[in-house]
């Protein structure tokens, strides 16, 4: 059996490690993005693990929660705030979102992950009364991606995921669900949801000598 | 450093954690204690978080005398692994061990403290609890191996290895016997104690049913 050439060891910094799933909302296919919304379990980072979930659901208006639904709810807030920094600000979907300066990071009471892949698999963060929650729908086959920083979404880190495509998938903010619909995206060559789940998920900084950031 | 495609080709097998420990009390002798944990996002059968403890790797026996067990809360999930990757797992499979392996339902499942400093991972049965605790932890590295260097030897791997200079085996709080010891992996001198995160496993086309 013939193998695929590889360099074994990525002699980059490992910056974090974890799972990222995301719903991206559309009420218009043609539009922008009525709606976006991020889940984190990070296991291991510069600050250390946890879990938190992002939404905005007006993306383009720099209010926050309760009089936007644009909020972040997180376990750990140092990392919370790492990974907006220096990535989530980055990704072209929220590359200068309005909301994502004006949200609050809110602490992290409880999340809960119901349900599995194999059917509907829902995520819900809780703090204080204030509910968020992602709900994925007719997952497809699971696939590896693995991209250098002219591919990766910050276009400065290796990155190297498995990715799962939603058939549908809904975002709440106290329950109420966010208007919009996923629509297909280009993805590496092919079509993939802005509904999916992403998970062992790991971002490198390249080595200088790498050419990378 | 990732290769083009950038969609891999290959199949998923299975994705999550992976952390292991490989205790020997003779340098040059057979294990004396193996644990490997297993927190599985996706697989053919399902998530689900296992455990497969050899007490005694030597001796051809489970429960009661020896705690030779894959402990799960997938039992599908247990099997599934037993049976299409840890038999291609020479250090495992070829251990007298393997072949005496009791199925135990996991009661309880949960992971302390945070893989820059110090880790555990506790698994609770109705009769009996397992810790692995490793500490001395370097720092993490990115491993993209190619079939040929990994165990199995019929797959590709995505993983972060962080090595262990120190760890441990405890059942009910008793402490097993040995200590970590020097192996090397794509190259890198490391430990039989490791915690493996973000590991997923890729059939290649021509291999993959």
């Amino acid at each position: 059996m013939s193998e695929r050439a590889r360099t074994p060891v990525n002699r980059g910094r490992v910056d974090w490690t974890g799972d990222n799933p995301g719903i991206y909302l559309k009420t218009d296919e043609a539009g922008d993005w009525s709606a976006l919304a991020l889940s984190f379990k990070i296991t291991l980072s510069p600050h250390g693990r946890g879990r938190a979930m992002l939404v905005l659901g007006a993306p383009d208006e720099a209010v926050g929660y309760p009089a936007a639904p644009n909020l972040c709810i997180a376990e750990n807030d140092s990392l919370m705030r790492y990974l907006i920094e220096g990535y989530i600000s980055k990704f072209p979907t929220f590359r200068g979102r309005a909301g994502l300066a004006a949200m609050p990071i809110l602490p992290l009471d409880e999340a809960i992950q119901e349900g599995s892949y194999q059917s509907v698999q829902t995520e819900t963060v809780k703090s204080g009364g204030t509910r968020l929650a992602m709900t994925w729908r007719g997952l497809g086959a699971p696939f590896a991606v693995e991209v250098s920083p002219e591919q990766s979404a910050t276009g400065e880190h290796d990155m190297y995921s498995l990715f799962m495509e939603a058939g549908s998938a809904g975002i709440a903010v106290d329950n109420q669900p966010l208007p919009g619909q996923v629509v297909k995206r280009p993805f590496f060559g092919t079509q993939l949801s802005s509904g999916f789940l992403a998970f062992s998920e790991t971002w490198v900084t390249p080595t200088p000598a790498e050419g990378g950031a | 450093m990732p290769i083009q495609p950038a969609v891999n080709p290959g199949q998923v097998d299975w994705s999550g954690e992976n952390p292991g420990i490989l205790l020997k009390e003779d340098p040059e002798g057979p294990f004396s204690a193996m644990a490997l944990f297993f927190r599985i996002a996706c697989s053919p059968v399902g998530p689900g978080q296992a455990l497969l403890l050899y007490e005694k790797p030597q001796e051809a026996a489970s429960l009661p005398g020896a705690h030779n067990v894959m402990v799960s809360d997938n039992e599908a999930l247990g099997h599934y692994l037993i049976d299409h990757f840890i038999a291609k797992l020479a250090a495992f499979a070829e251990a007298p061990a393997y072949g005496a392996l009791r199925h135990l339902p996991a009661k309880a499942v949960r992971s302390e403290g945070d893989p820059r400093s110090a880790y555990a991972e506790i698994v609770e049965t109705a009769d009996f609890s397992v810790e692995l605790r490793w500490s001395g932890l370097g720092t993490p590295v990115a491993l993209e191996l190619p079939p040929s260097l990994t165990g199995p030897k019929d797959r590709e791997l995505f993983t972060v290895l962080v090595e262990a200079r120190e760890a441990a085996i405890l059942v009910d709080g008793r402490q097993l016997p040995g200590v970590p010891v020097p192996r090397v992996q794509a190259g890198i001198e490391t430990t039989t104690a490791f915690l493996y995160f973000s590991e997923s496993w890729m059939i290649p086309p021509q291999v993959a049913p």
